[in-house]
Parts: structure tokens; sequence; C-alpha cells
């Protein structure tokens, strides 16, 4: 009788905690404890979502019963879809369809450019490929945008919120790109373009022959090659005089790899420049914290290609806290010149990019010697800025805004055949600056959301090893000596009670 | 309460005055070290200022230590005949069950605790990001809540402590992969339960730095059922004799 009442109990408890877990699935407070709150909707989501004026429709065009860790795609997305609801004030309402469902839905998928993916899935012991389709569809009036596949994971807010902004931000600010001097092209910066987009229209501009340059938010100037006449350079002290913004990414130096020489290079642009108080020496930056670059070394017969550290190429990843910068883990400057400010107190100056703490310079015309092995003598120098603000009555008397970098190709991914991929943080840094010049900031920090990288002070290896073995052995430690204290102790009062007189 | 409180402050220290708890200690720290700081994967290697890694070792080095803290717990009293003496005593079974769980769970915080040098030491040569490092030993508590409730129930059901610590072991995979590797093979709810069930989704979750009562919930349902259970064996074996 009492048994059957315990084991009636017991399947009534473990009941109520199924029960318990069934609703905590429903219904969960979640704490995001990072510091970065990256696992919660960012300020700039928040934004972009009080200030929708019309209603957004989201489709999310999700097949169902697909294997779990796809699944959990789709919850995720319901899970953020609820919450960007419910910050949008009711301006943003969603579904979800499955077109796997019937032949109707499945073209209403096709017909807004969703198209299906094959996966794998296990259906009685065969594993077969299934179409599912994993796409959302935002609509806001007449406009659309669609996000063909939802990457899981951080990567879902980002596409989530751009796409609405991109619906939401009616006349898109032009952002000009000053060219005819061997400037990057757009074609040149797709990366950078793409990122843009979402905000702005790139347009190249002549600005010898376009007049009216109020029309541009920010005008940049990226990479010139050839010398840049007198005129022009006028104009835009012109359009700074007027308030306009100007980044500014040049190079000073070139490098000529087949020759392993390195060369000056001037445009006029490093004058002018210094005209304002800021000189950018003809000089390669050097940097310990540096890319490598490969190298084919023969020993024998065999030819082998190794990849050699170039400190040429510095990667920085000293930042300042500041808008433009916010959120970078590294950037990557091939064959950079630091900045040196020294105009008056008129411009606010505020450096951005730094190299690392011990750097150097070389001055050009200079040969690059790979095998060189690199000491400590090469470094004299403390960390140089590689990017800066300047502020102020720059040219005229109204206030502007002017980035510079000490390198013109660290934004340029190249076209044809040459193009290669940049690091995200490399286009982040010229996008947020873009950003920061032209007032909209609010993509800055979804931009980098969810790349934070912590990386650790360099040490010595000496000081790596002591710390190794010190978090090895020291708890052990200091088990094995509790543990022998506690014996002693034990051992003591042991010998006490054996003692003749104990107790009395 | 009081007596709950003394039966695990008497388990506790009788860990430490056998051999077991240093042996568990040493183990415990010395795998975790050894694979945080010097070998494969190291912190230096990777060079990121994240105890990530060693929440990932800890994660397997308990899943085998608790089972071996957990073997004796009832079994061995059960075979020398002492749950007797303790259960004629005036508490519960739900006590003694409850006191021997809550030592095992301190021993396994102390030997957490020893791995505070690790947090010391990376918050002073990198910006440590302490929410999450609190998250994740946070999901290490809760997950050693689960395995002793599952030890604890293997220990009661057996005199012999081999058979515990095995069972133990074999219960625990479940939830530790078996249920994570057969849940992509399926689809819908099957797949959804499996995932649910296993304990490296929760633990996933937990130590990435986001408290969620989701997981929470699970940790300590799973705990309670085995407390439940072990409970439910010792009232039992009380009504056979």
């Amino acid at each position: 009788m009492k048994d059957s009442r315990i084991i009636l109990s017991v399947v009534l408890i473990v009941g109520i905690l199924v029960v318990i877990n069934f609703i905590s699935d429903q219904l969960y407070y979640r704490l995001d404890l990072t510091e970065d709150k990256r696992y919660t909707l960012s300020e700039a989501t928040k934004d972009i979502l009080k200030d929708i004026e019309e209603p957004v429709t989201v489709k999310a065009f999700f097949s169902e019963n697909l294997p779990p860790d796809i699944a959990k795609t789709r919850r995720d997305l319901q899970e953020m879809l609820v919450e960007y609801s419910s910050l949008s004030d009711g301006m943003l309402v969603f579904e979800f369809i499955n077109p796997s469902e019937n032949e109707e839905l499945e073209n209403q998928a096709i017909k807004a450019g969703i198209q299906p993916v094959m996966i794998n899935v296990r259906e009685k012991d065969q594993v077969k490929q299934q179409k599912a389709y994993l796409g959302v569809l935002i609509e806001m009036g007449e406009e659309k945008e669609i996000i063909p596949f939802m990457q899981p994971g951080l990567a879902m807010e980002y596409s989530l919120s751009t796409s609405i902004k991109k619906l939401s931000v009616i006349d898109k600010p032009v952002i000009g790109l000053v060219s005819g001097h061997g400037e990057a092209s757009i074609a040149e910066l797709q990366q950078l373009n793409a990122q843009l987009s979402i905000l702005y229209q790139l347009k190249e501009v002549d600005i010898s022959t376009d007049s009216d340059l109020s029309t541009y938010k920010t005008l940049t100037l990226i990479r010139p090659k050839d010398t840049i006449p007198a005129g022009e350079l006028a104009i835009l002290d012109a359009f700074l005089a007027q308030g306009g913004n100007l980044v500014i990414a040049l190079n000073r130096v070139e490098a000529d790899m087949q020759q392993s020489f390195g060369k000056i290079m001037s445009t006029g642009l490093e004058s002018w420049l210094s005209q304002k108080g800021l000189n950018i020496p003809s000089s390669f930056l050097v940097d310990p914290n540096s890319g490598a670059v490969s190298v084919q070394q023969q020993q024998g017969i065999f030819v082998y290609n190794t990849q050699i550290q170039f400190p040429y190429l510095p990667i920085a990843q000293n930042f300042r806290d500041h808008p433009v910068t916010k959120g970078l883990e590294q950037v990557i400057f091939p064959f950079a010149s630091p900045l040196n400010y020294e105009g008056d107190s008129s411009i606010k100056w505020t450096p951005l990019v730094y190299s690392s703490d011990k750097s150097g310079t070389q001055t050009a015309p200079t040969y690059f010697n790979i095998q060189k092995q690199w000491t400590e003598a090469d470094y004299p120098l403390g960390k140089q800025v590689i990017g800066a603000l300047l502020e102020g009555k720059i040219s005229g008397t109204a206030n502007s805004r002017l980035i510079v970098f000490g390198d013109g190709d660290f934004a340029v991914t190249g076209e044809g055949q040459g193009a290669q991929r940049m690091q995200a943080d490399n286009i982040s840094l010229m996008a947020n600056s873009i950003d920061f010049l032209s007032d909209d900031t609010g993509l800055i920090e979804l931009r980098t959301k969810g790349v934070t990288s912590r990386p650790l002070v360099d040490l010595e290896d000496g000081t790596k090893t002591t710390l190794k073995f010190l978090n090895f052995l020291l708890p052990i430690i200091l088990v094995v000596i509790y543990g022998i204290a506690r014996m002693q102790v034990k051992r003591n009062v042991r010998i006490k009670r054996m003692e003749e007189n104990y107790g009395n | 309460m009081n007596a709950i409180w003394i039966i695990s402050k008497r388990e506790l220290q009788s860990f430490f005055d056998s051999l077991i708890a240093y042996i568990m200690l040493v183990a415990f720290l010395g795998f975790s070290g050894f694979f945080t700081w010097l070998y494969g994967q190291d912190i230096f290697l990777i060079g990121q200022t994240s105890l990530r890694g060693f929440f990932s070792i800890a994660y397997w080095t308990l899943f085998f230590f608790i089972p071996a803290l957990t073997m004796r717990l009832l079994a061995e009293e059960k075979k020398t005949g002492t749950i007797e003496l303790l259960l004629t005593k005036a508490v519960s079974d739900r006590e003694v069950v409850l006191g021997k769980f809550l030592a095992t769970l301190l021993l396994i915080c102390i030997a957490l605790v020893f791995t505070f040098p690790y947090v010391i030491t990376l918050s002073n040569i990198g910006n440590l990001d302490l929410g999450a490092t609190i998250c994740g030993y946070l999901g290490l508590v809760m997950m050693s809540i689960t395995y002793i409730g599952i030890g604890i129930y293997a220990s009661s059901i057996t005199n012999n402590q081999i058979v515990a610590f095995l069972l133990a072991l074999f219960i625990g995979l479940f939830f530790h992969i078996i249920f994570d590797v057969l849940a992509p093979n399926f689809t819908g709810w099957l797949g959804e339960i499996f995932v649910f069930m296993s304990l490296s989704t929760h633990f996933e979750s937990i130590s990435r730095g986001v408290l969620d009562t989701k997981d929470i919930i699970y940790f300590l349902s799973l705990g309670a059922v085995g407390i439940l259970l072990a409970e439910l064996s010792l009232a039992k074996r009380n009504l056979n004799s």
C-alpha cells in the first residue's frame, strides 16, 4: 500500500516537472550577462524599429519538419521577430509560411525571389535530399527586400535590421567618390559599396566638371595615383569651407613587389594636407605586429612556399574609443605611412587608429629585404597614428570634418581577376568613417556586433611559461598542502588523545 | 534542514578524510589545467582572453568524475549496513539523500574554486568578460546538479560501487552525447525532444553567457528526478526488509 503511494507521488512529481519544463520552453526569461550584450538586440536595431513610420510586414518562408539544427534557426528567428514586433510598437507584423505545404505557397516563395536549398534528411534509414526554404521577405508599402537564406546566429539581427533600414530610408544621401586621378572606382570597392548601399548612394564624381558639390553629404578620395591639379584642390577647399566632410585615404609610398622596391608617391594632396598642419612623411611604417607574405624557397630540389612576417603590412589593433572604430578588432594597412599633426589648436585633432606600441619607419625609396632579421632596434618609435579625424575650421570659416588614413589600399578590393576579399574590419573602418561624417551612426554598432575578440596582451615567452605552469601547478599544490595540513592536525589530535591524561 | 546540513558536513569530511577528495581534486585540476594551459588548444595558442576552453574541458572531466564521487554515497552504506543505522536515526530518507547530494555538490564547488587562479590570471593579461565567465561556472555547477542526481540514483539501487559507477556513466552518456547525436537524424517533434533532452544544448546556451530560465529549470528538474528516485529506492528497501 505504502509502496504504491510512493510510486504514485514520484510519478506525479516527475509529471509536474515535465509540465514545468514544457511551459518553461514557451515562457522563459533570458538575462544576457555578456559584457557587450551580444545576445541582446542592439541599440541600433531599437532605433531603427522606433523610427519605422509605415507598417512593415515580414514573411518568413520557412519549411517545417526540418532537422533540429535548422529548426533552431527557425525558432531563433521567431523569437527575434517577436522582440522586433514588440519594439516597433506593432508597426512590424510577421508571419511564418511553410512553402513545402502546397504548391501555391511554394510559388509564392519563388516569386518573392526565395530559392530552395537542399538539405540532408534521414528518413527510414536512408539519407535523402530534401528541398527547404529558409528565406525572408520584408515589405514596406510598395518596397520589398529579401533575405534569400537566413544565416543562423548573430548574423540574423544584422540582416533583418539592415533590410528594414534599407526600406525605411527614402531619399538615400549621395556619397561622392572623387575620381579622375586614378582613385579606386566603385567596381574596385565592391565590399564597401555593399555595406554603404544600405543607406547611401555611391557616385563617382569628377570635381573639375561637377560644379555643385553641395549635393554630396560626404566626399571621399580613396587611393589617388595621379597628380591632383591645384585648381581641384581649391575646389576641395571650397567644399570644406561650406561645411562639407571629406575622407582621404592616400598612399604616400608605393611598393613594387616584383622589384622588391618601395618608392615615394606624390599627388599634391600631401602638400595640401601639410598646409593644414598634417604631415605625412614619405616613409614606410613598420610594425612587428604585421601580416605575412608568401615566399618561395628552394632547398635542394624542393621548392616550397613559406609565410614570412612582413612588417611593411602593419596590423592595427589599437583603436581610440570612438564611433568610427567601435567594435573593430584589427585592420591591416598594407604599406602605410604615419600621420603627424603639427597644426595649431584651431583644428581638433583626434587620432583614431594606431600602430602597435613599438613601431618604426623606413624612409622611401628603399629596397625590401624579405629575409631581414628584424630586431627591437628596427622599432625605435612608440605607437604611430595611421588614421585620424580633424574637426574645426579646416578651410574657411565653417566647421567641417576630415578623416585621413595614411594608407590608400586598406578598403580597396580590386576588380576582375585581381579582386580579393578584404577582412570585414577593413571595410567596416571605411564604412564607419563615412557613416560618422554623414551623421548616420545607426549601423556602426550593428556592423561589428558579435565579432568581439579579446586578445591577450603581448607577453614575453618567459612570462608565458611561468603563467602556464603557475596556473597548472598552483591549484594542485594548494590541494596537496591542504591535505597534508589536515593530516597533521588529525595526527596531533590523535596523539593528544593517546596521551595518558587526555580528558582529565 | 538542520539534519541535511549535518549529514552533508559529515559526508564532506569523510571525502576529505579518505583519499577520494584529494584524488578527485588533483585529477580534475590536473586534467583541466593541462588542457587549458599546456597542451592542445591552450589559452596562449588561441590567444583569446576567454575561459571557454576550460569550460568545455571541465564539461568532460566532470562527466567522468561525478559518478566516481557518487558511486559510494549510498551503495557503500548499503553494503556495510550502515545505512540501517543512519535511517534508524531521526532523519528521513530524503534528508539522507539530500545531505549526500549537497556534500558532493559542495566538493565540486570546491574543485571549481581552485580554478579561480585561471580567472585572476586571465583578467590580468587581457580583458576578461566577467559576466560570461560567471555563466560558464554556473553552467558547470548546474550540470553537476544533474549528474549528481543521476549518480546518487545509480548508487541507491545497487550495493556494488563499480556497478553504481558504470550505471551512472551509462545514464549520463545519454544526456551527454547520445541524445545530441540522435537529434539530427529526426525531424519534427522527436528531433526537438532529443535536442531538449540533450544536456550539451543547455550547457552551451548557458556557458556562452546567457542565463535562461529554460536551461536552469532543465538542470534542476533532472537533478530533482534523480534525488526523488534515489529516495524512492531507499524507501522501497525499508519496506522490503
